[in-house]
């Protein structure tokens, strides 16, 4: 007995004294360790803030994270009784019981639901499925999916025609829309549309529809954005007319005043051209809708949503009550309902001369004018719909989970509808809600979303200003799946995404207090782990090549020119560019450089989905894969494709955009095994 | 005498009391105005108002104090004897222990607390070029590091700390007697000043601005709009150029301070007609009347009152200043605009050519705009300078503007010159960016100095 006591005591001790021996080196090592990946030197030593909620796969990643309904558009029954609810992330559309605020039935749908729209008499739903560019058709009696209709690429938004034997289908990534003849359930007719279509509405008169696009249409490099609104006629079912819609950007959605003399279209007015030197004075982003008069010779007029010393980021839907009194403007940044008074409006349009109207397209204090009431919602408003009375609007709180009721006499919520997600929110999820929201920038003036819609790029060029004034201009780069390609921005500076999101990231961009440890974790494990890319359903989707792809891809790889030459091993294209993330993750020089860059090297950016990522290079110059070439390498500097004639080159584009996510690449040992790694000098 | 009535829920009060008589709010002069002589500050429980405690006992003067987000401590003003100058301390407010944390020669008021262990103050600066006034300054709360953020020929005085981290200041120009009242508003490096609110003129804004948990700022200005003159102002956060509402115009009497309390009511320093000294008592914002007496001592005036309670501190702004780099850059979009014309911007001949820009006693030259009314300049640091512009001839056509500074490396962007403050800049990319920026003062042909990149 004493010689065990004695033993155990040995044991214990050799413990004590290992462990005083061993804990403070690995103190010491997992403090730098931590130094080196957060770039600051008292973030917290906890393993499991970046071990765990960083796990994209396996078992831990399901246990650790949670598949959340993320309610996004939303559509009301004739009687106001029953709600249908687009389920974004779990694929489902939701039926609600208005009256007794609950979840009745699920109906499974196609990937990636985006809108709902009803039949007139209430007997089928039209859901588009943006990432299985469907169209699901439910009957509205069975609660099933009775057809499912062919779209174009990323089907958005929704509208019947007036005589309900057409569908128009906004196909946002093609950018145009699908005319489809329900009888048949066939496409009929193709319309291009603007740059990333996405909300569709009928005029009051049922004569025409208007589309509202996302992203700037093309146009000479330094210029301010203009962005489409598409007029169809649906008599004709062609395109009417294109308004041009300047300096705005991001319009995601449109409503007309009952009496059809106005539309109205939420929108944001970037200042990507001028310096980004400071977040006052609405130097980076201001928040507005669009008023478009229904007349002949009608103006475009835009007006701001904000306020000297706050704003109100990310409007996205709009709905206007029946007596067209009122609109209501989701914003779904800060977590806002703008309440507008339109009588207030209408007699600011009529008593202001244009010029000045245009002169308030820019001034902060002109909304008290028409803004009667902001209302707090949960976190990220998305779509909206109005009772038929126009005394209740149903708001989706898309990383909420849940429906909020608004009164839209008292203009306060008086209801929520919880959806039956999760219950708890993952460290991901709230992730989600930190890039969405914009209280982490001063004043709420843009949150990460603004510049990184759905997660991925607006398609524009900023002038960050972070040496200089009008130098190293750069174009945004896409979140999807960055976690794996370190280092980070164009100039690979940030070696992780903490480094990339912290100090630096509150001193040049937010201008605000940097995120709390606590958050910044968050959003890093929601970009590391939750950010897929949307299937190639355009030009891959099955994997299978065509012939012209493979051809394509034997280019990409190829080691030696049409003339035999060997092609120097820095000059081949799958010596940067190796899957699966199509980057070696290594700095370049692809003699990209302009005048008006300091001297640097390149981060080689990923190449997946690269498709859906124009325009081009750091400076934002190529608007096509094709131009990379044609106009912006010299001399073989970016690749050795001199030698190509134009069908090699089309070849080789057609294989660039049938790169789909990284996913697809990982197992592909033998074209891995090909590439060495390349060391760059 | 003293006396005191209260209801159930309120907290500890810290209030300043000057010598009644020697108080005189509307003058110019920091001593009558702000810091009589034999001010004190009391501590008391308002159930109890026997309890009143002195905490500033050992001190010749002192006042003005603010508490910090933890409610255990407060810094302060004081003096320890008559002709020492004031300086600043701080005192645990528990047991009164206190240290001093600057020692310099001259008058440092108005203290605050910033995030992370630093405090801001106004210090009076002697200075030969600029005018001597009083200048903010930050520094660590152990007295280290103290810097001069502030450069103007202007008094900065009786700041607050808004929610979002800047600085909110009365702010007054040395250099013009008849000008209006202004508050200014800041990030705590000294960086984007700005007017935030700018009363009528010949008025004065006589206390610190206080913000409300539902987005307003209350102040105390000789309106002259009620029968007592000193009137409590409302505007909002949001658009405080353009919501100034006088909440007591229709009541007689001064008032001289309010304090919004977190429990939702109010406490205002108020002087009835006719009566000799200023009480604490509440008030009801929204009928704009006042409510019962809370504490007075008819041998001195309440200038002040503060919570001692824990509260939300502002956010930690970050700061672009490197006192490594020399300059700042200013980049005004077009000085051409001055705001909404009829029949456009342009309808005046007299288009500028060139912007000058001034020093206090002296010019530091004159650049050339660009064709789009852009210029881009970089222009030493600290220094306060103003800007006008001329036409083709060397004749002035606008401005110049109020003075300005740049602190070392910030970035500037103005819209146009002596715009409306609401605007916001067209997106475009000024052509005044496409080339380097032009040197000030002109005669400087190279500055050599650390290249920041901030990102």
């Amino acid at each position: 007995m004493k010689r065990r006591l004695i033993k155990l005591s040995i044991t214990i001790a050799v413990l004590i004294i290992a462990g005083l021996i061993i804990y403070p080196r690995f103190h010491r090592w997992a403090r730098a360790h931590v130094n080196s990946k957060t770039a600051v030197e008292d973030h917290p030593l906890n393993c499991l803030s970046c071990h765990l909620s960083t796990q994209k796969t396996g078992l831990l990643s399901k246990l650790i994270n949670a598949k959340y309904h993320s309610p996004f558009n939303i559509a009301l029954s004739n009687d106001g009784k029953t709600l249908y609810v687009v389920a974004e992330e779990s694929n489902k559309l939701l039926v609600v019981n208005t009256e007794k605020s609950k979840v009745t039935g699920e109906i499974e749908v196609g990937e990636r639901p985006h809108t709902v729209i009803l039949n007139n008499g209430n007997t089928f739903a039209y859901v588009s499925c943006q990432w299985a560019d469907i169209v699901s058709v439910i009957d509205l009696r069975e609660l099933s999916v009775e057809n499912t209709l062919k779209t174009g690429n990323g089907p958005a938004g929704l509208a019947l025609s007036a005589d309900e034997k057409s569908l128009y289908v906004v196909n946002s990534y093609t950018s145009d829309i699908s005319v489809i003849d329900l009888s048949s359930g066939r496409e009929r007719k193709r319309l291009t549309a603007g740059n990333n279509p996405t909300g569709i509405t009928m005029s009051p008169d049922k004569s025409r529809l208007y589309v509202t696009s996302r992203r700037s249409l093309l146009v000479p490099y330094g210029d301010p954005v203009v962005c489409e609104l598409t007029v169809i006629d649906d008599n004709t079912q062609r395109i009417e007319e294109r308004k041009d819609v300047e300096s705005a950007y991001m319009m995601e959605n449109v409503d007309f005043t009952p009496d059809g003399r106005l539309a109205l279209i939420p929108l944001i007015r970037p200042k990507n051209l001028v310096p980004s030197i400071q977040v006052e004075r609405g130097f980076m982003m201001t928040n507005g809708f669009g008023v478009v008069e229904q007349k002949p010779e009608g103006r475009v007029i835009q007006l701001l949503l904000d306020e000297p010393n706050e704003y109100f980021a990310d409007p996205f839907d709009i709905e206007i009550t029946p007596d067209g009194k009122s609109a209501f403007i989701s914003h779904a940044g800060v977590n806002r309902i703008s309440v507008v008074d339109l009588d207030s409006l209408r007699s600011l349009l009529e008593n202001t001369p244009y010029e000045k109207l245009d002169y308030y397209s820019n001034h902060l204090g002109i909304s008290s004018r028409y803004v009667v009431k902001r209302i707090p919602t949960g976190s990220n408003p998305k779509g909206m719909v109005m009772s038929p009375d126009g005394k209740l609007l149903y708001v989706a709180e898309h990383l909420e989970d849940r429906i909020s009721v608004i009164s839209t006499e008292s203009l306060e919520t008086v209801n929520t509808i919880d959806l039956g997600g999760p219950r708890r929110i993952t460290v991901a999820r709230r992730g989600r809600r930190i890039l969405n929201n914009a209280g982490g920038t001063f004043q709420g003036q843009y949150a990460c979303y603004t510049c990184h819609p759905d997660a991925h790029e607006d398609g524009l060029v900023y002038n960050m200003a972070s040496k200089d004034m009008g130098r190293n201009l750069a174009n945004t780069q896409s979140l999807r799946d960055i976690g794996d390609t370190p280092p980070f921005k164009w100039n690979g500076k940030n070696q992780t995404i903490y480094k990339q999101d912290g100090m630096r990231f509150s001193t040049v961009l937010t201008r605000n207090e940097p995120f709390a440890y606590k958050d910044l974790d968050a959003l890093v494990a929601y970009i590391v782990t939750g950010i897929p890319y949307p299937p190639n359903l355009l030009y891959n989707p099955t994997g299978e090549l065509t012939e012209i792809q493979k051809r394509g891809k034997i280019l990409f790889e190829r080691t030696h020119d049409n003339y035999g030459n060997e092609i120097p091993e820095k000059n081949r294209c799958i010596t940067c560019h190796p899957p699966p993330y199509y980057t070696n993750k290594s700095f370049e020089d692809a003699g990209t450089l302009l005048a008006s860059d300091d001297s640097m090297l390149f981060d080689t950016p990923h190449l997946n989905n690269i498709y859906a990522s124009p325009p081009y290079l750091h400076h934002g110059l190529a608007n096509s894969l094709e131009e990379i070439w044609t106009i912006y390498s010299h001399n073989d500097s970016h690749g050795t494709v001199n030698d190509f004639t134009k069908i090699q080159l089309n070849e080789l584009i057609e294989y660039l955009r049938s790169l789909r996510g990284p996913e697809y690449y990982k197992e592909d040992k033998k074209l891995q095994a090909k590439v060495k790694p390349y060391k760059n000098h | 005498m003293l006396s005191c009535k209260k209801s159930q829920d309120e907290g500890v009060l810290i209030l300043t009391k000057v010598p009644a008589g020697s108080y005189d709010p509307a003058s110019r002069e920091i001593e009558s105005w702000r810091y009589a002589p034999g001010a004190q500050i009391v501590m008391v429980d308002p159930v109890r108002p026997a309890s009143a405690r002195i905490l500033t006992g050992d001190f010749h003067s002192a006042c003005y104090p603010e508490i910090s987000y933890d409610g255990k401590n407060m810094v302060f003003s004081a003096k320890e004897s008559e002709n020492d100058p004031w300086q600043i301390y701080e005192m645990e407010i528990k047991n009164g222990r206190y240290r001093k944390v600057t020692s310099f020669k001259t008058d440092c008021l108005d203290p605050v607390y910033l995030p992370a262990g630093r405090m801001a103050f106004s210090r009076y600066t002697e200075n030969d070029t600029v005018r001597s006034a009083y200048s903010i300054y930050t520094g660590n709360l152990d007295g280290t590091n103290i810097r001069q953020v502030t450069f103007g020929p202007y008094e900065e005085l009786a700041t607050t700390v808004l929610k979002d981290g800047r600085f909110l200041c009365v702010h007054r120009n040395k250099l013009s007697e008849n000008l209006f009242p202004v508050l200014e508003v800041m990030r705590p490096d000294g960086t984007k000043a700005d007017m935030f609110y700018k009363g009528g003129k010949d008025t004065r804004i006589i206390s610190r601005a206080r913000q409300t948990g539902d987005g307003k700022l209350w102040f105390v200005e000789t309106s002259g709009e009620s029968s007592g003159g000193y009137d409590l102002i409302s505007i909002s956060y949001n658009r405080p150029l353009h919501s100034r509402i006088n909440l007591t115009k229709e009541t007689s009497g001064n008032f001289n301070s309010v304090l919004p309390l977190l429990s939702g009511k109010t406490v205002v320093s108020y002087c009835p007609e006719g009566s000799d000294h200023y009480a604490l008592y509440e008030f009801d914002a929204a009928s704009g009347s006042l409510g019962r007496l809370i504490f007075e001592d008819t041998e001195y005036s309440i200038t002040e009152a503060a919570e001692a309670t824990k509260y939300q501190r502002p956010k930690k702004l970050p700061s672009e200043v490197d006192m490594a780099v020399k300059t700042g850059l200013l980049l005004c979009q077009d000085a051409n605009f001055t705001g909404y014309k009829p029949g456009g911007m342009n309808t005046n001949n007299r288009m500028a050519a060139m912007v000058e820009i001034l020093g206090i006693d002296t010019t530091y030259g004159a650049v050339p705009v660009e064709i789009d009314g852009s210029v881009y300049l970089k222009i030493i640091a600290d220094t306060p300078f103003r800007i006008r512009t001329l036409d083709k001839n060397g004749n002035v056509i606008a401005g110049p503007c109020s003075y300005i500074w740049l602190r070392p490396n910030e970035r500037r962007g103005c819209v146009g010159c002596h715009e409306d403050p609401e605007t916001v800049p067209q997106n475009r990319i000024p052509g005044a960016v496409r080339k380097d920026p032009f040197i000030i003062p002109v005669h400087v042909t190279e500055i050599k100095e650390k290249t920041v990149e901030l990102e």
